[in-house]
């Protein structure tokens, strides 16, 4: 996934505090900053770092910004992409109204 | 490393973080070790209650006084509101069945000094616009609160950290052995060990598996429970809610009320609460499945279902996400403190069932008070892992 300019300059914005104010996490306004505080607290996973933040925990469920949050924390902590991003998604992967997830077929087998 | 620490707590969720700060801040060198990530376990994957209504007089009841009396010392202390928040509870009652029953309990409850009180369907309605017409009646207490599990571990981890504790995550314990100097040894999979006169079993549901690397006996199950969380909306109501159906049938086992078979299948009872990110989150299932953490098709369905049923309108909300965490749960339904009879210094602090975000705090006193051997002023024998009798591993 590209993700584009946040990411490039990631790695020398990372001490300028004119970035910091800089949202990562549009859906939950979570900053640059505040996540930069959270992995420095040793909060070095993606989901570590929501449950500390809130970034990703908002409408879109992460999937704007959880790629940019796991470049951030693998540049500031050298860590492997791999190691910093979840490693399962469960349903609903997207938002459903609740009557329509009623009519959902239960295949639970699928549900990981 | 393995010099200086004086206590290792095997589990970093919201029992263990609390656990750790009260010890750190009795002079202790603490060092906590987890498995897995941040609140990866029951303690992230919960709603946020300090919930009394559900609770019997007795312990439980008075320990979430207590403990709520200790949140709002550590927000002062902190100068962290941990999204603090006071919106009070309904337990809502459908039939007279149901009515008779409250009616008793809360007589009962009011008696141990809660703030509680029936009101009719015009005053439920008052402050629950969008309840189903078929809501004859509720409970109302104001003191129902909530706190956010994330800020407070993660308060309890900066304000521990500030006084020396360590954290180590992503990092299983594998064995416990008692060294000749009495010390534990506390061995981690990646090879490194820790020394120290005391540890703290806090790992959940999954104390037994720590309980048993020095042969005892814990008896905890996982319960699992699913919880949906529905995408961020204006709040619909003054208060959080919860439903009379499934604590009556706890309350009177012949009772009148029938559950349907979808709830008895999946123990579902309803608690509808709104989160401090402004999203609800709706509950929840009591499955005896194991360990696996798995959400279901069958238990979001369900779910949802229960939520339509006393809140209709709520079916043109989205959903976004749903969770599931182990309560861990024991034979008496009340949390196992203290100290191992034969196993000196081999401490449990485990069992809270749902009550883990509500009682993190008082354990946590609680814990370190028997640690550092200082005088306790409740009685907490009730409390005991030695209440179970045998503490061989069978």
């Amino acid at each position: 996934m590209n993700c584009r300019p946040i990411v490039l300059e990631a790695q020398h914005m990372s001490d300028e505090s004119e970035n910091r104010d800089m949202l990562i996490c549009r859906c939950e306004e979570v900053t640059l900053g505040e996540i930069l505080d959270a992995i420095d607290d040793g909060f070095v996973t993606v989901k570590d770092v929501k449950r500390a933040t809130r970034a990703g925990m908002g409408l879109c469920q992460g999937r704007s910004c959880s790629r940019t949050i796991a470049r951030i924390i693998s540049q500031r902590t050298g860590r492997p992409l791999e190691e910093v991003l979840p490693k399962s998604y469960r349903y609903p992967v997207r938002p459903e109204k609740m009557a329509a997830a009623l009519s959902k077929e239960s295949e639970d087998e699928s549900d990981r | 490393m393995t010099g200086g620490t004086d206590v290792v707590i095997v589990g970093g969720g919201i029992i263990g973080l609390a656990a750790g700060y009260f010890l750190s801040k009795a002079g202790k060198r603490v060092v906590v070790i987890d498995k897995g990530g941040f609140a990866d376990g029951a303690s992230g994957a919960c709603d946020d209650m300090i919930l009394f209504q559900s609770k019997k007089p007795g312990i439980n009841l008075e320990l979430t006084f207590e403990s709520l009396e200790l949140y709002k010392r550590l927000i002062v202390d902190f100068d962290d509101s941990m999204q603090f928040k006071n919106l009070g509870g309904m337990v809502l009652i459908e039939n007279e069945a149901e009515l008779a029953i409250m009616e008793q309990f809360v007589r009962e409850q009011r008696s141990y000094g809660l703030d509680v009180e029936l009101i009719d369907q015009q005053d439920a309605r008052k402050k629950q616009p969008f309840l189903s017409d078929h809501i004859i009646a509720s409970t109302y207490s104001m003191m129902d609160s909530q706190i956010d599990p994330f800020h407070v571990m993660r308060a309890f981890e900066k304000q521990g950290s500030k006084l020396g504790m360590q954290i180590i995550r992503r990092n299983a314990v594998e064995a416990i052995d008692l060294l000749g100097s009495g010390n534990w040894k506390v061995s981690c999979a990646d090879g490194s060990s820790w020394e120290a006169p005391t540890v703290v079993n806090a790992a959940g549901a999954w104390a037994p598996s720590i309980g048993a690397m020095v042969d005892l006996s814990v008896p905890i199950v996982p319960k699992r429970g699913q919880i949906v969380l529905s995408e961020r909306i204006p709040p619909i109501g003054e208060t959080n809610l919860w439903n009379a159906k499934y604590l009556v049938t706890k309350l009177h086992k012949d009772s009148a009320t029938a559950l349907s078979e979808e709830e008895k299948a999946l123990g579902l009872s309803l608690a509808f609460t709104r989160s401090a990110g402004g999203t609800y989150l709706m509950g929840s299932t009591r499955e005896y499945v194991g360990y696996d953490k798995s959400t279901t098709i069958a238990g979001i369905k369900g779910i949802i279902n229960l939520t339509l049923g006393y809140l209709p309108r709520m079916s043109e909300v989205g959903i976004v996400r749903a969770m599931a965490g182990l309560r861990p749960e024991t034979p008496d339904g009340k949390m196992i403190l203290g100290e191992h009879a034969d196993r000196p210094g081999f401490f449990t602090a485990a069992g809270h069932e749902g009550d883990g975000i509500a009682l993190a705090p008082i354990t946590g006193k609680l814990l370190s008070d028997l640690v550092c051997n200082n005088r306790i002023e409740r009685r907490v024998d009730e409390l005991s892992p030695n209440r179970f009798g045998g503490t061989a591993h069978e």
